[in-house]
């Protein structure tokens, strides 16, 4: 396996989609090669970084502003068919 | 004017806070908002890679929420709930936003520029290490450096943990194209974040 062979299926290899025969070559290929060790093992780490990406926060100029708009769309939603159904049942019942 | 300010603490739990939202609550509704607008604006905005693009999603998010709200069955929690519909309409403006595609952004094989260049180990280990905000900058920079068609497969697969079937359900692609985007992805974004990596 080249470099660049290993390099086009690291994804299969870390994603662990890969056929045995091929998992075998990577690793033979790797414990030879410190350029694609590095890669793969920066690779790796990007992966886990990412993960779990915290939530980012809105900045605290905007957020105000956003949240009026966002609570005065929630307050005025139209009244569902659902509710309007049981509205209709209620007021039949009284 | 200062935002709606509110005890976090009013609602026990989601039960009681569906019940309040169900009810119209005011309180209620703060609440919904400040718990989970950050979380669905963060998606939104790695999804687009435009603040006022993510906005306007956040806010199309809570307005199908309000819609939907009655129909909900409170089965996935209100997070996950909320984030799915974020995911789903900012997929959707995607879709009907979509700009000129650049042929080699959809190119199903490694160009020959994505070749790792940066060949030193990372000093920084990612899984000791809080992201702190430095390092989520210069992450969220790379990330909106990436082509949308890139972007898009990398967000979906390797930060909100979607299987490869169900990210090409989401995209419309076959799987073999999800693979390949997301293997384009994680290799550019080595690049743009090797030199910071190396050196922290």
């Amino acid at each position: 396996m080249t470099c660049e062979e290993l390099i086009a299926h690291l994804s299969s290899y870390i994603d662990h989609e890969m056929d045995a025969a091929l998992v075998a070559e990577v690793q033979e290929h790797i414990a030879h090669c410190r350029n694609c060790r590095v890669v793969l093992d920066t690779t790796q780490r990007l992966i886990v970084l990412v993960h779990d990406e915290g939530r980012r926060i809105i900045p605290a100029s905007q957020r105000s502003a956003l949240f009026e708009r966002l609570q005065q769309a929630f307050l005025n939603r139209p009244q569902t068919q659902s509710q309007s159904d049981q509205h209709s049942s209620e007021d039949s019942a009284v | 004017m200062p935002g709606p300010t509110i005890d976090l603490t009013i609602y026990e739990n989601e039960e009681t806070l569906l019940a309040g939202l169900r009810r119209r609550d005011p309180d209620a509704c703060a609440c919904l908002i400040k718990r989970f607008a950050p979380l669905v604006y963060a998606q939104a905005l790695r999804l687009l890679g435009d603040a006022d693009e993510a906005e306007g999603v956040l806010q199309q998010t809570f307005i199908k929420a309000c819609e939907k709200l009655d129909t909900y069955e409170g089965r996935s929690g209100l997070g996950s709930w909320l984030y799915r519909i974020a995911t789903n309409e900012a997929l959707m403006h995607l879709r009907q936003h979509s700009p000129r595609i650049d042929l080699d952004d959809v190119a199903e094989t490694i160009q020959a520029d994505e070749m790792p260049q940066r060949l030193k180990p990372w000093t920084l280990d990612p899984a000791a290490a809080a992201l702190n905000s430095e390092l989520r900058a210069m992450l969220e920079q790379a990330l909106a450096a990436l082509p949308e068609t890139l972007r898009v497969v990398f967000v979906l697969r390797d930060i909100q943990g979607l299987s490869t079937e169900e990210t090409a359900a989401a995209l419309g692609l076959g799987e073999s194209a999800v693979k390949v985007r997301l293997h384009r992805a994680r290799l550019r974004l080595r690049e743009l974040l090797a030199a910071y990596m190396q050196e922290h």
